[in-house]
């Protein structure tokens, strides 16, 4: 199967000089079609780095990495942004709705600046916050949506776009233990349906939700193990 | 992204931050206000004054000595000669006592032909102008400005009362109504020839008016009437003429060009204000984008291209001075309204003002806003959406 991400020997340094900081060194994984990865790590692991190149926020030091078949390094800025908006469904940790603005608006914007026109992508919105069960808090703002709920509209904005995959980072951080359950079991669901998932934590319980795990250290991968069928 | 959901995410932002834009549209408000009404002055002003050279004739022009001694009544006869020429009319002038049983002050007398009245048109609050004199050429007769009646405090009942300009007793036989007559506040007017006997020197004249048969001609019949008196007063070559020519379309042109200078002068001075509003509008747009650097990270996380950024600050920029625009356009129009009550000048909106005042304003909140907008779309994602 066709690999979403592909990363060769990546190393991402920071600074210059004596003051320079390795975040990833000669990093090699390969993600595929239907996946759902954790990358588990302390903190200054390196586990950021990778998701800003998963991302495609940022590009590599060294070596390469290829999202949906796209080396990083070879794109300019606004193609960049384009590969962020067609491959990519971000999940924060704490959520990141934009404010001032409603349920329906906040998952029709990416759709929004893809060009599609307004009346077609809040129609797609809304079928999504219907999916995720969402369909009765479409005109509410962040403020007026509980931790969980915000949550699911953020997911909702990240299927929206139909993307290569969810790039979930600390997705269950900021909320309670059975909230944060309720949203793991969501992407486990969606992993069912054969979304990819890559999710960014470092709490062990959540990781275990994953069917594959690969462990970050100063750098550099530790441990890379998967769920047997 | 749609400029139109942008538009409205803008607007959303400047009712969420009433307070906060509602100060920085003051700026913006003020400097089309002040625009406004500063230029609706100009105009208001110039025009009221412009109406009442127009009521001096558009037909007529007017010959004056440079010096005391410069016309004369025999320039008149030859120039009634010229082609073109409709009515003329003459004048003397010189200064007297004038003397009532009340009071007594000094005034222009001036003496005037037959043909003034219809030359000058002058209005007539009581009484009348003075009467066709052909019969009694040195009559002793008086119509007096009313600003002059007043000084000799006489009032509607005085007309028939005697008065005495230096020691000659004259019959009051009309009081103008000085309010729009032009020029002739503070003046007696007498016939021609009783003022050649009692306040002038004959043949000289302190001014001619000459009546063309038609607007079109005026400039020729000036330009005729100029080598006609220039060869009677035997001045050649590059020597100064004793007289000077004026019609009303030069002084229109001399009003025109003051009322053009005051407008720019008024406009320029407002428009400083209108340009303090603007950096207003960037200081606010600077602390605004670096309050959502988040928010522009998420954005641009999620697929913004640095032109929708861009774009998107742009257009609050200008929705800002633009709404301040309006705002300013309609108290500036209220107070140009009032001014103008008070002025006693003709109140006009002006399309061309209002909407070069909107397209101002617009135009600053572009100047003023690139730079913020510049910046918001130059955040590095990763950056942004680290930013607490």
């Amino acid at each position: 199967m066709a690999a979403v991400v592909e990363m060769s020997n990546v190393t991402k340094t920071y600074g210059e000089g004596s003051s320079i900081v390795k975040a990833l060194d000669g990093v090699d994984i390969r993600i595929k079609k239907g996946e759902f990865v954790a990358i588990v790590g302390a903190s200054g692991s390196g586990k950021s780095t990778m998701m800003n190149l998963i991302g495609c926020l940022d590009r590599p030091t060294k070596g390469v990495v290829k999202v949906a078949g796209e080396d990083l390094s070879e794109l300019n800025d606004k193609k960049l942004t384009s590969l962020r908006n067609y491959a990519i469904g971000f999940v924060f940790q704490s959520f990141f709705l934009l404010p001032k603005t409603d349920a329906l608006d906040n998952v029709a914007t990416p759709l929004f600046y893809r060009g599609v026109p307004a009346k077609e992508a809040r129609f797609r919105a809304m079928e999504m916050l219907t999916k995720l069960g969402m369909e009765d808090r479409y005109s509410h703002q962040s403020t007026e949506l509980s931790g969980g709920q915000q949550q699911r509209v953020a997911i909702a904005r990240a299927l929206v776009t139909e993307p290569s995959l969810i790039l979930a980072d600390e997705p269950t951080g900021a909320l309670d233990s059975k909230t944060g359950k309720q949203v793991m079991d969501l992407f486990a669901d969606l992993n069912d349906e054969g979304k990819t998932i890559v999710l960014i934590t470092h709490d062990l319980d959540v990781a275990k939700r994953a069917t594959r795990r690969i462990t970050l250290k100063d750098g550099k991968v530790i441990n890379d193990e998967r769920d047997k069928k | 992204m749609n400029i139109l959901i942008a538009a409205r995410l803008a607007f959303a932002r400047i009712i969420a931050t009433k307070t906060r834009s509602g100060l920085t549209m003051l700026g913006i408000i003020i400097g089309v206000m002040a625009l406004i009404a500063l230029v609706s002055v100009a105009q208001g002003a110039t025009s009221g004054i412009q109406d009442q050279f127009k009521g001096l004739g558009a037909r007529n022009l007017t010959i004056t000595g440079t010096t005391n001694q410069s016309i004369t009544v025999d320039d008149v006869i030859e120039i009634a000669r010229e082609p073109g020429v409709d009515i003329v009319s003459e004048t003397v002038s010189g200064r007297a006592t004038i003397s009532s049983n009340q009071a007594s002050t000094r005034a222009q007398v001036i003496g005037v032909d037959s043909d003034y009245i219809t030359v000058v048109d002058p209005d007539i609050f009581v009484g009348s102008f003075l009467p066709n004199v052909e019969n009694t050429k040195d009559a002793r007769l008086i119509v007096l400005s009313s600003s002059l009646a007043s000084d000799l405090e006489l009032d509607a009942y005085s007309i028939n009362s005697t008065i005495a300009v230096g020691s000659t007793e004259f019959t009051v036989v009309g009081i103008l109504d000085d309010a729009d007559g032009f020029g002739s506040q503070g003046s007696a007017y007498i016939p021609l020839d009783t003022a050649f006997k009692y306040v002038a020197v004959p043949p000289y004249l302190s001014s001619i008016t000459v009546q063309t048969i038609n607007e079109e001609i005026v400039p020729e019949v000036t330009a005729n009437l100029t080598s006609l008196l220039k060869a009677r007063h035997n001045i050649s070559g590059e020597r100064e003429a004793d007289f000077v020519i004026v019609d009303a379309s030069q002084l229109l042109d001399a009003i025109g060009t003051v009322q053009q200078f005051l407008s720019l002068l008024l406009g320029g001075i407002a428009s400083i204000s209108l340009v303090v509003g603007g950096i207003g509008i960037m200081n606010i747009m600077l602390v605004s984008v670096r309050e959502r650097t988040r928010e522009i990270g998420i954005r641009r996380a999620i697929g913004a291209q640095q032109s929708q950024i861009l774009t998107q600050f742009l257009i609050e920029a200008i929705v800002l001075s633009l709404v301040g625009g309006i705002i300013g356009v309609i108290i500036g129009e209220i107070v140009a309204y009032f001014l103008a009550q008070l002025g006693q000048w003709n109140f006009a909106l002006s399309p061309t003002m209002i909407l070069a005042s909107l397209g101002f304003s617009m135009f600053i909140g572009v100047v003023f806003g690139v730079w913020p907008a510049r910046t918001a779309s130059k955040l590095k994602p990763v950056e942004a959406l680290r930013f607490e």
